[in-house]
């Protein structure tokens, strides 16, 4: 008997069946990446002040599943079942992706090197948020859970689509780390690298696997996302609503407005990044406009 | 002794059966009464991530511990489900999305006002809420212990037990996730105890009350806990209960199968 039966052996939801096999992810979920992190090599990685900065406070936005959870699970999201099974592999996965960046963000500050900011420093020894100043976290269950009385099953489609667009803002974050590419033309872009991140092969490996991690979540929330918003119009407006209500990166609740400000900076770091950005954020959501793509750059601070 | 939340997420693994032979359910069917409590099961372990939400309007969310514990908790029961439904198939009884949803939707009103409530309650009491919400989680696991270490006895089907042991042993940690961080608090503030006695005695239900019909709870409760044996695990379960800082005496276990009219 193999374990090829449960919930996932009907891989759809609605009408139609949908091609990301939600039980192939929870089966092959990725857990600890501690053993494929060469920190040793990653002490020598040379990485700039900004980079460690960086790293630490994707740490905080990727451990902050828990709340992102409770904002969903009040409303009517938490009865799609094929939603919730995906979301508990999803929260897994990155529980471990900032278990892997505390760990090369405090490599990086013991080899002293270009180091980080004291708060930054700090946060990679412990472990734990940057607390003073947080940026507020945005509406509270109550206010969530009134709403969702009247936004019904359509609201799954808006929750999807913060999906998509908070792993588009971290990919470019991750993208620049990987590439150790240097800073755009604008004087107050952060640098990336004392020495370039692809000069480090450990470092440019383990990003390039968080990413690859991260692909299959971009991949779940934007099919979904698309399937849902494009068989309706008012799952549309939700999403324009959501995304331009939230906070971004959506667990900017955990990180000091200082940090989630010098995050952004980093990772939209010129005219052209924002502008990619945009694009992207209305190429990859059905319905989603130039309105609603300008809201999400003035929320995120870029 | 506090619990080692970094070992646990360290050993954290779906619980396996892929080494048993569920075939042998073919022609060896577990009895119409025993797949009606393993739907039931399974069902409460699949709602998991929706219990969460309740826990997670307190402010214990921003707590990396409990954040990291609810994590794999999670991740767990969802296995747990998975390996249930498993069993249920080879019965040709499909648990899926759709018919999880399809139950889901069904809970109406209550369902959508709990985690209201939740936080209004969270807001009213403050800190000292949290420890409700471990006691009750340690209620909740010991109870599913029990019921899994009874259906295991009950049923003497060795396939079924290994499987049932697997996941009782993974619950067991949750037990003492639960207990160690409802101790921690009630031993800490007496305000937190009486909030906890009062909610523990006054609203504590089997687990899976919430989702299901009391036809359905009523059957689990009589097919697991009626009997001279049934009321020595249900004891067994109270006293662990009523063991914690500020809740000696309390039998919520056995009230409730006396509310539901289990026989003794």
């Amino acid at each position: 008997m193999t374990q090829s039966v449960g919930v996932g052996r009907t891989p759809a939801a609605g009408s139609g069946p949908a091609p990301f096999d939600v039980r192939g992810f929870a089966r092959t979920a990725h857990g600890s990446l501690r053993a494929e992190l060469d920190l040793d090599a990653m002490r020598d990685a040379g990485l700039s002040r900004a980079a460690v900065r960086t790293i630490v406070t994707l740490a905080e936005f990727e451990g902050a599943t828990m709340e992102h959870l409770r904002n969903v699970l009040v409303t009517p999201t938490h009865k799609d079942a094929r939603v919730t099974a995906f979301l508990v592999s999803w929260a897994y996965e990155k529980y471990w992706i900032a278990d892997a960046l505390r760990s090369i963000a405090g490599a990086a500050v013991a080899a002293g090197g270009d180091g980080g900011p004291d708060a930054a420093a700090n946060a990679a020894r412990d472990g734990t948020a940057a607390t003073p100043g947080r940026a507020p976290a945005g509406r509270g269950p109550i206010r969530r859970a009134l709403a969702g009385f009247g936004q019904g099953p359509d609201v799954v489609g808006a929750h999807l689509a913060l999906g998509v667009v908070d792993d588009l803002v971290l990919d470019l974050a991750y993208a620049r780390l990987e590439s150790g590419a240097e800073p755009g033309a604008e004087p107050d872009a952060e640098p990336v690298a004392a020495a370039a991140a692809s000069s480090n092969p450990a470092f440019a490996d383990a990003v390039a696997r968080i990413r690859a991690i991260k692909a299959r979540h971009t991949e779940f929330f934007a099919g979904e996302a698309a399937r849902r918003l494009s068989a309706s119009p008012r799952s549309v407006g939700l999403a324009r609503r959501e995304l331009s209500r939230s906070a971004w990166p959506l667990g900017r609740g955990s990180v000091a407005t200082t940090e989630r400000e010098a995050f952004a900076r980093f990772a939209v770091p010129d005219a052209a990044s924002r502008a990619g950005l945009a694009r992207d954020i209305r190429c990859s959501i059905p319905g989603i406009d130039d309105r609603t793509a300008s809201a999400v750059m003035r929320r995120l601070g870029a | 002794m506090a619990f080692d939340i970094d070992r646990y997420t360290a050993t954290s693994v779906s619980v396996a059966w892929s080494d048993l032979d569920l075939e042998v359910f073919r022609h060896e069917p577990l009895p119409e009464s025993s797949l009606r409590t393993l739907r039931y099961m399974a069902d409460v372990e699949y709602h998991t991530v929706c219990y969460t939400r309740d826990l997670l309007t307190t402010p214990s969310h921003r707590e990396a511990d409990m954040s990291a514990f609810m994590t794999m908790w999670n991740r767990e029961e969802f296995w747990h489900g998975e390996a249930l439904a498993a069993v249920l198939a080879v019965h040709d009884i499909t648990v899926d999305y759709d018919a999880l949803k399809a139950n889901r939707m069904k809970l109406g009103w209550k369902d959508r006002l709990d985690p209201i409530k939740q936080s209004v309650l969270g807001g009213l009491v403050g800190q000292d809420f949290v420890a409700v919400h471990m006691s009750w989680g340690a209620a909740n696991e010991w109870s599913a212990i029990t019921a899994y270490q009874r259906m295991a006895e009950l049923e003497e089907h060795p396939v079924l037990a290994e499987l049932l042991r697997r996941i009782a042993k993974q619950e067991a940690r949750h037990v003492a996730f639960y207990t160690s961080q409802a101790r921690e608090r009630l031993a800490a503030s007496t305000k937190a105890q009486k909030v906890t006695r009062f909610a523990l005695s006054r609203f504590w239900a089997p687990v899976g009350s919430s989702i299901s019909s009391e036809d359905d709870v009523r059957h689990v409760m009589t097919h697991l806990m009626s009997g001279p044996e049934g009321r020595r695990a249900a004891r067994k379960v109270d006293e662990s209960i009523s063991g914690m800082p500020g809740l000696a005496g309390l039998t919520i276990v056995q009230d409730a199968l006396d509310r539901l009219g289990v026989a003794a």
